[in-house]
């Protein structure tokens, strides 16, 4: 469903992502993991069409980003790392704004509408101004609005980020679901919450994927997944140590 | 298509979920109303002794009463188009929803014609109060129903180029307050500049003694600088066009003025794909 060839972007000199590759069938839940800086956030800026690619080539559902761009943000929800939203409208006058534009028929969009808030456990809230509400709230709205039109994609910038325990396992819970309808790429820090909530993982570092495989599975006596990810993360600082700190990630 | 109007929509709504719009429909308003209260009580007073104010007969309606409001009204929204302009992509920079923008399905297109169309509506809402006032001022002296709609008609000329040039600059800025000082900073540079041109002498300043093709070259660059300064800004074309005379080129120079800021912050907008490449 999402398949990424040799994907590469620069900020100026500065190499975020290096001939990053990798393929997530469709129905899959994905983790995205890697230490801050890695490129996760600008590997999925650039699936979902924000920022272009230097290079390589990124596919989504048979769509290429660069020349169908439409095609691709069509089947694509995308819920940004600080879920950036119009504070001055309130929860349904907004989803109802995303319905229209995301061109589903203006009968449908009030039941469409409907159906994610329940779906987000929005509804008590849906005439609050998006401004007022608290952080996980928010974060909700952020996730309505990407579900809306059910895309078959979802790609998830830290969906779990600042919210109180009670609403990360509810977010979770409601992820998991998406699993088998939805292919959804999760990016987290929280290594728990991949091996809850996802069938594969991904890590990334310094630009490059350093594991792509199934979420190791600790209770048969392999390596846990912190295990794994701190191995994955160490061999490849260890010998360019002196960079550590310099590969941030830049707003574009 | 439906993108534009979706967009269009919520920008404009937004206009009034915020005090944004009520104050700068409200300042309009009023300054505009005291505009031409004082300048019918100016005409009044003239008229009733034209040779005390320099005129040998009672002054034209139009000439002396209607053009210069209405030209005072097109440069009152150069003052206040950057509260109109400034929030409507950089605002959306500032905040992140850029993300969300750029990545809905929407072309560059629906947002920016979008964007522009909800900045016209504000426009558009402010000249009901000039039509109210030149209604009233027919009741005093017959106006041809034209006439009032091309008074009209010239400063949504105006404004059309001015929304544009303010959307550029709110296209290229990350923050609402560069882009609003930015855009008011070039306003009044474009009228000063308009004014200041208007008094510069005619004649080709280099010294009568100097080459002849020296002066020539001289008087030619003086004369671009000077054409530039009284043609470029955006009041310069509309005393003719206030005062019922269409000509074609005053028109054009305000739609192809408005066509060229669209086109640059289509440039701007696009910008993101060979930035930092």
């Amino acid at each position: 469903m999402i398949e990424v060839v040799d994907l590469t972007k620069n900020y100026g000199h500065l190499r975020a992502v290096d001939g990053v590759s990798f393929t997530i069938p469709a129905g899959r839940i994905t983790g995205f993991l890697g230490p801050n800086g890695a490129g996760k956030s600008t590997t999925m800026r650039v699936i979902t069409g924000f920022t272009p690619a230097s290079g390589g080539k990124v596919q989504v559902a048979g769509f290429d980003v660069a020349r169908e761009p439409l095609e691709v943000k069509r089947r694509v929800g995308y819920l940004p790392e600080h879920v950036p939203l119009y504070e001055e409208m309130t929860v349904r006058g907004f989803l109802g704004f995303v319905a229209g534009i995301k061109g589903i028929a203006r009968g449908e969009r009030r039941s469409e509408v409907d159906r994610v808030m329940d779906r987000c456990g929005l509804t008590v809230m849906a005439h609050r101004i998006i401004g007022n509400l608290s952080k996980g709230y928010r974060q909700r709205v952020g996730l309505a609005q990407a579900l809306l039109g059910n895309p078959p994609v979802l790609i998830l910038d830290e969906p779990t980020v600042g919210l109180d325990p009670r609403q990360i396992a509810e977010v979770r819970a409601m992820i998991r679901a998406f699993g088998g309808e939805h292919t959804v790429l999760l990016s987290t820090h929280i290594l728990p919450e991949v091996s809850m909530v996802c069938d594969g993982v991904i890590i990334i570092h310094r630009g490059r994927v350093v594991y792509d495989g199934p979420v190791p599975d600790a209770g048969k006596g392999g390596a846990s997944l912190e295990e794994l990810f701190m191995r994955a993360v160490a061999t490849d600082a260890a010998g360019r140590e002196e960079e550590t700190g310099v590969r941030k990630e830049e707003e574009p | 298509m439906s993108g534009i109007w979706t967009v269009c929509r919520r920008e404009f709504a937004s206009y009034f979920q915020t005090p944004v719009g009520y104050v700068a429909l409200g300042v309009y308003a009023l300054i505009c109303g005291m505009a031409f209260v004082l300048s019918l009580f100016m005409y009044s007073k003239v008229s009733l002794q034209p040779p005390a104010y320099g005129y040998t007969s009672i002054p034209n309606f139009g000439e002396a009463l209607i053009s210069p409001y209405l030209v005072f009204c097109g440069i009152l929204f150069m003052f206040l188009s950057p509260l109109i302009t400034m929030r409507l992509l950089a605002e959306e920079r500032n905040r992140g929803t850029l993300e969300l923008l750029l990545t809905w399905p929407l072309t560059d297109r629906d947002i920016v014609f979008g964007k522009y169309l909800a900045a016209v509506g504000m426009l558009l809402l402010m000249m009901p109060v000039i039509a109210l006032h030149l209604f009233l001022a027919a009741r005093f002296r017959p106006l041809e129903p034209a006439a009032i709609a091309l008074g009209v008609a010239t400063v949504v000329l105006m404004g059309l180029a001015l929304i544009s040039l303010g959307m550029f600059i709110s296209a290229v800025s990350r923050s609402q307050v560069v882009a609003g000082t930015l855009t008011f900073g070039v306003n009044l540079v474009m009228y000063i500049a308009g004014n200041v041109g208007e008094k510069l002498p005619q004649r080709n300043p280099a010294p009568e003694g100097w080459p002849e093709t020296l002066r020539v070259l001289i008087g030619g660059a003086w004369e671009l600088f000077r054409g530039l300064l009284t043609q470029l800004p955006l009041d310069a074309h509309a005393r003719d066009l206030t005062l019922g005379v269409a000509r074609p080129r005053d028109v054009v120079y305000y739609l192809l003025f408005a066509a060229f800021f669209l086109f640059l912050t289509f440039r701007a907008l696009e910008s993101r794909h060979w930035r930092g490449k």
